[in-house]
């Protein structure tokens, strides 16, 4: 097992290095200079003043150094420093991390445990009016984009009813450690990024449940006269759930994507929300530690999957 | 989505006052901006479009009436949250150039003078000065009751530290700002140890002399706008003899342990919020509410709807929000005349649209477009038609009878095309020798009331048988090709927002036209000689006099309307949401946030 997430952890450098020349040749020759950005509107800047900014960016030298000089440094852990900020990279980022990942564990969560049940009672009630309902929804879920109903779960929730706040962390004058507060604001943007996963794992779990009960096992359990929840969860539950983990994978990954989007309609301050803003500004170091913290955030999530994988299904070994 | 801040200019303008002490004026960023105003997140506003904002029942201050003494006491306490679309970047004026950034560190450093908000006057405020007979030198004396918030004096010294900073900083867009200084630029590059032009009186701490190479009018605010920085926390980052010492990576930039302004840094969480607290060691005296949080919100629906739910105590907001406040008891409305304008921009440079460079052509375009049903279509009518560079409001603009109005009329319109030798074709269009007149008018993408006016000016030119291929592209692409001359631009629709002082040299000079090897805000490519000394005499005196410079730019302005290089669009209302309870409020145009005087706003119970 250790030999193996060895090797997994190997084959990942030359995946990452592919990832971060495609992101260096794509943010360098997209149209836009981040100098000219940084230095617009001050009045009585001079050509030399730029070129000062240029050779102290590295940004003068020809691109295959630059990004040469990118990779010594990468690899060392240094990221460069943000135009914008005059901080490095990483850190910057990494201090945005916390955000992010409490939102995508909470919709992790509500994902899970959402989307299983809903899948098992559509399975269970085939055919049925809640089975309908349950299967437009997962349609619906899957095809309306979130910024959307992030907005108009704003206007219904923040604007309309009042029920919650419609935007950031936490309450102007409140302290970082009120947790109730705290709960009440990540709900809505949690359960909007949940939302799409809870459509795709309730479709999948009716599936495999729908495809497990037809089983003879199952059909041998009924017979051996045990009782319907016992069926449901402990034999045909467990069997379903292994397709699972396929889609749990990149799970992590996606989300902090998806959280992206989501946390610009919610002005959350998480990782999505400062590279977007760094994408904006061309602050190239800062784009790039975020494309690089994101793939090795779903480099790592493939990995656990299959390890995950092996442990819940005793027919696949790992080597 | 997201970022989508009317990049408008720094300028924190404070200034006199209506209430029993004076009140000071901010000048730091001393910068025009190409306005990038509002864009909306994928959602159409929260609210319906209709107009009539006058009748918001809270009452639609005017400027002036605000300002009436109120019989209520004024009383402290409470909480001041400003809503904001970008998170503040860094907390040093030395090094950083957005406004974000700036609308925060100005309420923590003040400077030697203040401008007035409404007047654009330039007056003392942390110093008073004299200058000499030549414009060349100027005697300067910080008053003696400013300390820092640590009880410290503020001194000669923490001048000199600021210039010193910035001279060295590798990474400060405003380098340049001191450069008319003497031995500035030797002290900047590291060939001298020290500053020859700023002498510190050795009797007097709070005493100094500048001396500059050249009369260099906008330094009142450009210079001197520039806050002082304090030594004693600052001065050891920078070091004479070792040009490579920097104060870039100073702990303290980003938590500021000291205020000379109305309000200390308490606390920034990062990306949500920052957190001022009153400095009650203030030398104009404290100010009266406890604390000022600046809030990031997505977008403008996002905080107009934080506004009514009273997360936000104010916010600016555009036209088109504003019938969205109607009711709302609770929220007061200040609108004022902005320093700012949305225009379309005529290459007259680039041989594509060859036929821009007549300016039969570029006035046939001014009178064939109805800017008044422009201002009502895209601002609901919160704004007004521009006729010159400088808004109305301002000294150095001319006065409106000199100036031709460039009244919609559409058989004018076409009469100068026919004079400047155009046809109109069987499809309706003119055309000169086989070549029609077509031009692709391009604006920034995201930017609703410039797409609007895009749309419009598209429609109409159609009517006087112009063709628009109307085009948007994003700001940060544009940005490039409009400053570095690219012949992809024929025409532009964007905005400037003026710095309080009127000097024009970045965007009319001919030194300053954009061209592939020489980036320049003059991006239309104007060129005209005349224009050119008039800026020059504004710029470098000798007399910098208001009086003066007033006479030069109002023959510039008359220039430019007869000219047309722009057809000069219209320039909005700034508009600002405020909880009601607030009083104190007194916006003007020459302070783009309103919030000059904040240190006197209180709440009324």
């Amino acid at each position: 097992m250790r030999n193996y997430i060895i090797r997994r952890l190997l084959y990942a450098i030359p995946t990452l290095i592919g990832i971060s020349i495609l992101v260096f040749a794509i943010t360098r020759l997209a149209p836009g200079d981040p100098v000219r950005l940084y230095t617009f509107g001050a009045l009585n800047i001079t050509e030399e003043d730029i070129a000062g900014l240029r050779t102290h960016w590295g940004l003068d030298k020809p691109l295959p150094l630059q990004y040469v000089d990118w990779v010594t440094l990468a690899i060392q852990g240094d990221f460069g420093r943000s135009l914008q900020y005059n901080r490095p990279a990483l850190p910057l980022l990494l201090e945005r991390l916390p955000a992010t990942l409490q939102l995508a564990t909470v919709a992790l969560v509500l994902q899970l445990t959402i989307g299983i049940p809903l899948g098992v009672i559509a399975a269970l009630k085939r055919g049925t009016w809640i089975d309908n309902v349950i299967r437009v929804f997962a349609v619906a879920g899957h095809a309306i984009p979130t910024f959307w109903i992030g907005l108009l779960f704003i206007i219904l929730f923040a604007v309309t009813l009042r029920w919650l706040p419609s935007q950031g962390l936490l309450t102007v004058g409140h302290d970082v450690w009120d947790i109730p507060d705290r709960v009440t604001h990540i709900i809505m943007p949690a359960f909007v990024l949940a939302l799409g996963g809870i459509a795709n794992y309730s479709r999948y779990l009716r599936t495999e449940t729908l495809d497990v009960i037809s089983q003879d096992y199952i059909r041998t359990a009924h017979a051996k006269g045990l009782r319907e929840r016992r069926v449901v969860y402990v034999h045909a539950l467990r069997n379903a759930l292994i397709p699972m983990v396929t889609a749990l994978g990149p799970l992590l990954a996606v989300l902090v994507g998806g959280a992206l989007v989501i946390e610009q309609v919610f002005t959350w301050p998480g990782v999505g929300q400062f590279t977007y803003a760094a994408a904006r500004s061309k602050d190239y170091p800062v784009i790039m530690a975020g494309v690089m913290v994101a793939s090795a955030l779903l480099v790592i999530s493939y990995l656990i999957r299959d390890i995950a994988y092996a442990i819940v299904d005793p027919r696949i070994k790992v080597r | 989505m997201g970022y989508k801040m009317p990049v408008l200019n720094p300028e924190r303008l404070r200034s006199v006052s209506r209430f029993s002490q004076p009140a000071r004026t901010y000048v730091e960023g001393y910068m025009i901006r190409l306005w990038r105003a509002v864009a909306l997140v994928g959602m159409v506003s929260l609210v319906a479009a209709a107009c009539a904002p006058s009748a918001t029942p809270g009452g639609t201050a005017s400027p002036a009436g605000s300002a009436a003494p109120t019989a209520a006491q004024p009383v402290p306490g409470g909480r001041v949250v400003i809503g904001t679309f970008v998170d503040i970047q860094r907390l040093n004026p030395s090094t950083s150039n957005d406004t974000g950034s700036s609308d925060v560190s100005g309420k923590i450093y003040d400077s030697l003078v203040t401008i007035d908000p409404k007047t654009a006057e330039v007056k003392p405020w942390l110093g008073s000065w004299k200058v000499s007979a030549d414009g060349l030198t100027f005697d300067w004396t910080i008053d003696p009751k400013a300390n820092w918030s640590d009880g410290k004096p503020i001194i000669a010294k923490d001048f000199l530290a600021r210039v010193k900073m910035q001279a060295r900083s590798k990474v400060t867009p405003n380098k340049s700002t001191f450069n008319d200084i003497e031995g500035y630029q030797d002290y900047s590059t590291g060939k001298a140890t020290d500053i020859s032009g700023i002498k510190i009186d050795s009797a007097d701490p709070k005493k100094f002399t500048v001396k500059f190479t050249r009369v260099f009018c906008p330094a009142m605010v450009s210079v001197f706008g520039s806050a002082p920085m304090p030594d004693h926390i600052f001065g050891k980052y920078t070091v004479d003899n070792d040009p490579t010492k920097v104060v870039d990576d100073a702990a303290e930039n980003n938590n500021p342990p000291v205020a000379s302004g109305p309000f200390k840094f308490k606390e920034w969480r990062k990306g949500d919020q920052t957190i001022l607290t009153r400095n009650d060691a203030y030398f104009k005296g404290a100010p009266l509410v406890d604390e000022l949080v600046f809030k990031v919100v997505a977008d403008t629906n996002v905080l107009a709807a934080q506004l009514k739910t009273g997360e936000l105590s104010i916010g600016k907001i555009t036209a088109t929000d504003v019938a969205g406040f109607q009711g709302e008891d609770r929220l007061k409305l200040y609108k004022w005349q902005a320093n700012s304008y949305t225009y379309i921009g005529w290459r007259g440079n680039n041989p594509n649209v060859g036929f821009l460079a007549d300016k039969r052509v570029r006035q046939a375009l001014a009178y064939g477009i109805d800017t008044a049903a422009v201002v009502q279509s895209v601002l609901l009518g919160e704004g007004a038609k521009m006729i010159q560079h400088h808004p109305n409001v301002s000294w150095a603009a001319a006065p409106e009878k000199d100036l031709n109005p460039y009244n919609y009329d559409k058989a004018k319109a076409e009469d100068l095309l026919k004079a400047a030798g155009f046809a109109k074709g069987g499809d309706g269009f003119y055309a000169k020798e086989g070549k029609p007149l077509a031009i692709t008018i391009v604006t920034n993408q995201g930017n609703k009331l410039r797409e609007t006016f895009l749309q419009v000016a598209t429609e109409q030119y159609k009517q006087i048988g112009v063709k628009i291929n109307p085009k948007v592209e994003a700001f940060e692409s544009l940005v490039p090709k409009l400053t570095g001359g690219s012949p992809e631009v024929e025409a532009v629709i964007i905005g400037w927002s003026l710095s309080a002082d009127p000097d024009p040299f970045t965007i009319w000079h001919s030194s300053n036209v954009a061209s592939p090897t020489k980036a320049g805000n003059n991006f239309v490519g104007y060129s005209n000689p005349e224009v050119d000394k008039l800026i020059e005499a504004g710029r470098n005196g000798p007399d910098c006099s208001q009086a003066a410079r007033q006479k030069n730019y109002q023959a510039l302005n008359k220039i430019l309307n007869e000219d047309q290089p722009y057809m000069f669009g219209y320039t909005p209302k700034e508009i600002l949401v405020a909880d009601a309870k607030i009083q104190g409020i007194d916006p003007g145009t020459f302070n783009l946030n309103g919030q000059w005087n904040i240190e006197k706003w209180w709440f009324k119970k």
